[in-house]
């Protein structure tokens, strides 16, 4: 059932909002000791929303979300609610203002759920940098989920919520979908303001939508996009029905294969990649080959650039305003460098201190400068394959989801399977991953489909065409 | 030993916005702490700067008011430091791409002082220290208040053309509404760049940083101190550190904030929150033609077109609202000596008594033009003229009202006046013969009893006319 049938029972009256939101708390309390997909659940105020959200559907005057329970991942900042971004910084922070997103969602009427697990601050791509305990992946607790949104495709996946707001720097929403075995959908930077997105890497970041289907993450999008002027870098070009084209034929279009991305792939996840293109041929859809040849630098400039602004972004967490402080020190350095030592995780640390060292003067034009040139050359080569190509299809991460403990001790390794997924942050274009195959050890393997700047509408169509022929597993008893 | 002192500005300047330059905040002196804060400026998490419009147009307008280039693209850095008065630890400011460059004031004696760049930026917050009970508190108000910063080039050669390029500046953005160049409340800060070098060479020395000049006079107090200073160091053989150094005015000394090796790497790299500020052509040019005139531009029209000499002109200029009067009287009555004499004379001196500025007294700049028309017209004489400016001063009213009243109109009826100057001068007879005898002196001395005499009605030419034949 997609979220536009959950809405027609909705609004038919065939299930109560309460019920529907009780539903899903039950699962909550049933099922999240086994994943730790949220790191905080909202029960009362989701009931009472659900309330007012039956009020509206009663009056005749539902929104596509009214009453329709989602989760959203900590790092987006729900006004009342605390927003941790699963940090020990944040533990008790509880911002004074709602995400314009989240804003947008609330004036639909949906159902906050609750926030949900993710890496320290939306930095890593396991989970289990989380200050709270990395969440588990559903279809195999002892596998992790992906991340940083991977308390989000958990939830989903558990069955947790209808869909989930997670936010994607480089990747982090559509690699832990593949891991969880959902949909996830990573719009135009742009299209979703960031403005209470607690900022990682700001020229990266950008709100998505994970859900059980391409359907129903463009049925949220449509909700959340849209210019803000709260947010000098969202765009008003994000306009429009995003489903409109779901059902349409796309036997016209052109994918391209880019075999860079294959290269780097395991034998399981290229061949279930293959094997999709294989069925869009089928369907007449022209399959191109065509290459990134910047690719190998992508992951390096990823890392200067995001840990560089990531560096800056996070250096308001002094301990003076708000959230953790040290009790430690004499003075107002000793503060500061107290609460930061004693706040943040190993992980973020790290990536303050690369940050900082390719800022600093002397190294900036070896480390950020040509960070920088990399992005321009990434951008001109995502245009040269869009002359030729509507869609690109490549692996959403080149394996599938490891065992826990497992990588998270080699940062260098954990960095290099970002290879599939940073690109399309680099250049700022749409992508969506869907679940395309399993591994040999059960677990689900994704693939991406990226588009034009703003045409997140072809993408979902193409998504949505090959859901409609594969036939997901269900994952495991929790 | 005499050394050249070389010497280059960083003027700070607040701009006169209604609203912080990255938030809606008011944009005020004063009020209590922490009233005028919101999540944005006091950098709440998940929050972003909303950039002011106004600042940008402030900004392009202090570069056409200095001559400056006003680009079509500029641009925001992030300039990273921590303290507890900067919410985010980074201020927001222009690195790379400045709004204005290359532009320059002419100051005394017709030097050119070069100005690199003028930039946008916010301003930080402020420490209040409690010594007593040993802990400091931060104050907000300040985070966000929209700051350009003019950076000139190592032009200054002596204080005074520092001081005159400081007021310079300050008068012209306040013309240019750009900002109240208040510096006694901080809404203009100046930083001077100073070093030393022997007369003749071209190599400057090292350069100490002086901060903390609140008045045109500190910053000489605190330049004729550092060359002193930097003086006795070079004497000795010993070397100029290049460090900041905090002026005090009670002591009249500088003193040493911190050294180079202390300096802060900034790590600079582009606000990636805030696209380019981008001008066409067209833009810059609807900007420019929102210029008013400048206090330069009113210079040359008094001293050229009305023949103002030029301390009277720089007197009616100093203030805004004191040159804005003496325009709109002007504009009435082109009486243009007649009523500088006035507002420099009787105004001025009234002003300075009571303390009243310029746009709380109780008449307009049209009773004043009526005042130098009548005295103009020699319906009155000039120092009845300046008698009306003082009622008007004391108690408002409409000059040939005054005039009537107390009888300043002079009366051209020769009739009388004859028998009143015989009688002056038989009273007098002792001065009039020394004055025939050669002592011509005495007719001012004459001339005075006669203008008694007469009354304030009593048209002081004709007194003269007759006096000056009876004495023939």
């Amino acid at each position: 059932m997609n979220l536009k049938e959950l809405r027609n029972k909705l609004d038919n009256k065939e299930i109560g909002a309460v019920e529907l939101a009780q539903d899903y708390l039950n699962r909550i309390k049933a099922r999240d000791a086994a994943i730790n997909s949220y790191i905080t659940v909202c029960e009362e105020e989701a009931i009472s929303q659900a309330k007012a959200a039956q009020a509206v559907i009663d009056a005749g005057e539902s929104k596509p979300l009214t009453g329709i329970p989602l989760s959203i991942k900590d790092n987006i900042c729900t006004n009342g609610v605390r927003t941790t971004c699963a940090s020990r910084m944040l533990e008790d922070f509880i911002p004074p203002y709602d995400a314009t997103a989240v804003a947008k969602l609330k004036s639909d009427g949906f159902v906050m759920l609750g926030k949900t697990n993710m890496d320290e601050f939306a930095m890593g791509g396991s989970s289990q940098t989380s200050y709270f305990g990395g969440p588990k992946n559903p279809y195999n607790t002892n596998c992790v989920t992906g991340g940083s949104s991977g308390g989000a495709a958990a939830s989903v996946a558990a069955g947790l919520c209808a869909a989930a707001l997670g936010s994607d720097t480089g990747g982090s929403v559509r690699q832990p979908s593949a891991f969880c075995g959902v949909t996830g959908l990573k719009p135009t930077y742009g299209a979703v303001s960031r403005w209470g997105l607690i900022a990682f890497a700001s020229s990266l970041d950008q709100i998505g939508v994970i859900g059980n289907s391409a359907f129903d993450t463009g049925y949220v999008l449509n909700t959340i996009h849209g210019y803000d002027e709260n947010d000098a870098t969202s765009s008003g070009l994000s306009q429009g029905n995003y489903t409109e084209l779901v059902g349409s034929d796309i036997s016209k279009l052109k994918i391209g294969l880019t075999k860079e991305f294959l290269d780097g792939s395991s034998e399981e996840v290229r061949a279930a990649v293959l094997s999709a293109a294989d069925f869009y041929k089928s369907l007449g859809c022209e399959i191109i080959e065509c290459s990134l040849p910047s690719l190998e630098y992508a992951v390096s400039a990823y890392y200067l650039i995001s840990s560089a602004e990531a560096a800056a972004n996070l250096s308001r967490f002094d301990g003076i305003k708000y959230g953790y402080r040290s009790g430690l020190g004499e003075d107002y350095n000793d503060l500061i460098k107290n609460s930061r030592r004693e706040g943040f995780g190993d992980e973020v640390k790290r990536r303050i201190m690369l940050g900082n060292y390719a800022l600093c003067s002397g190294y900036y034009d070896a480390y950020y400068n040509n960070a920088r040139r990399i992005r321009t050359q990434i951008r001109k080569e995502y245009a040269a394959i869009f002359e030729k190509c509507d869609v690109i299809l490549t692996p959403t991460a080149p394996t599938t989801a490891y065992k826990i403990g497992e990588q998270e001790n080699d940062p260098v390794k954990m960095y290099l399977a970002d290879i599939c997924t940073v690109t399309v942050n680099i250049a700022g274009l749409p992508a969506i991953s869907t679940t395309c195959g399993y591994g040999s050890d059960s677990m689900p393997i994704g693939m991406s489909l990226t588009g034009k700047p703003f045409d997140e509408k072809t993408i979902i169509a193409v998504c949505d065409r090959f859901e409609r022929e594969f036939i997901r597993r269900e994952c495991a008893e929790l | 030993m005499n050394y050249q002192p070389v010497m280059g500005l960083e003027i700070h300047c607040e701009l006169l916005t209604n609203s912080k330059v990255f938030c809606t905040c008011k944009n005020e002196f004063g009020g209590g702490a922490n009233t005028r804060v919101c999540p944005r400026c006091s950098g709440m998490p998940g929050t972003l700067p909303l950039l002011n419009k106004g600042a940008v147009r402030l900004a392009a307008k202090a570069g056409f008011a200095t001559n400056c280039t006003v680009n079509n693209y500029s641009a925001f850095d992030r300039k990273n430091y921590f303290y507890p008065d900067l919410p985010k630890a980074y201020q927001i400011t222009q690195f790379e791409s400045p709004i204005c460059t290359d532009g320059y004031i002419d100051v005394t004696g017709g030097k050119r002082i070069r100005i690199n760049r003028i930039h946008i930026e916010e301003d930080a917050g402020k420490l209040v220290h409690d010594d007593y009970e040993g802990i400091s508190m931060a104050d907000y108000n300040r985070c966000g208040v929209p700051l350009i910063e003019i950076v000139t080039e190592p032009d200054f050669r002596t204080i005074e053309e520092v001081q005159d390029f400081v007021i310079q500046i300050g008068q012209r953005l306040n013309y240019a509404g750009v900002c109240d160049a208040k510096m006694e409340q901080g809404s203009l800060r100046v930083d001077v760049n100073i070093s030393l070098m022997p007369y003749g060479s071209d190599e400057f020395g090292t350069r100490a940083e002086i901060k903390n000049l609140n008045s045109v006079k500190s910053i000489g107090r605190a330049i004729a101190y550092e060359i002193q200073r930097q003086s006795e160091i070079l004497d000795k053989g010993g070397k100029v550190l290049q460090e900041t150094r905090r002026y005090n005015e009670n002591h009249d000394d500088t003193k040493a904030m911190r050294s180079k090796e202390e300096a802060h790497d900034y790590r600079y790299f582009p606000e990636p929150d805030i696209p380019p500020v981008l001008f066409t052509d067209e833009e810059i040019d609807i900007i420019r033609r929102e210029m008013p005139e400048l206090p330069n531009q009113r210079f040359e029209r008094y001293t050229k077109q009305y023949k103002i000499p030029e301390e009277d002109a720089k007197l009616i200029l100093a203030e805004k609202a004191f040159s804005d009067f003496y325009d709109e009287a002007v504009n009435i009555t082109p009486e243009y000596k007649l009523i500088s004499n006035l507002m420099l004379g009787e105004i001025s001196h009234q002003i300075n008594e009571t303390g009243t500025g310029i746009t709380e007294v109780k008449f307009s700049p049209a009773d004043v033009a009526k005042v130098a028309e009548l005295a103009a017209k020699g319906t009155i004489s000039k120092g009845s003229a300046k008698d009306i400016i003082a009622i008007l001063f004391a108690e408002g009213g409409e000059p040939e009202a005054i005039a009537k009243k107390n009888g300043f109109i002079m009366s051209n009826d020769t009739s009388g006046l004859d028998a009143i100057i015989d009688e002056v001068l038989t009273a007098n007879a002792d001065a009039v013969e020394k004055y025939k005898a050669g002592n011509a002196k005495l007719f001012g001395f004459i001339m005075g009893q006669a203008i008694k005499a007469c009354g304030k009605g009593a048209n002081p030419g004709l007194i003269k006319q007759t006096l000056s034949e009876k004495l023939k």
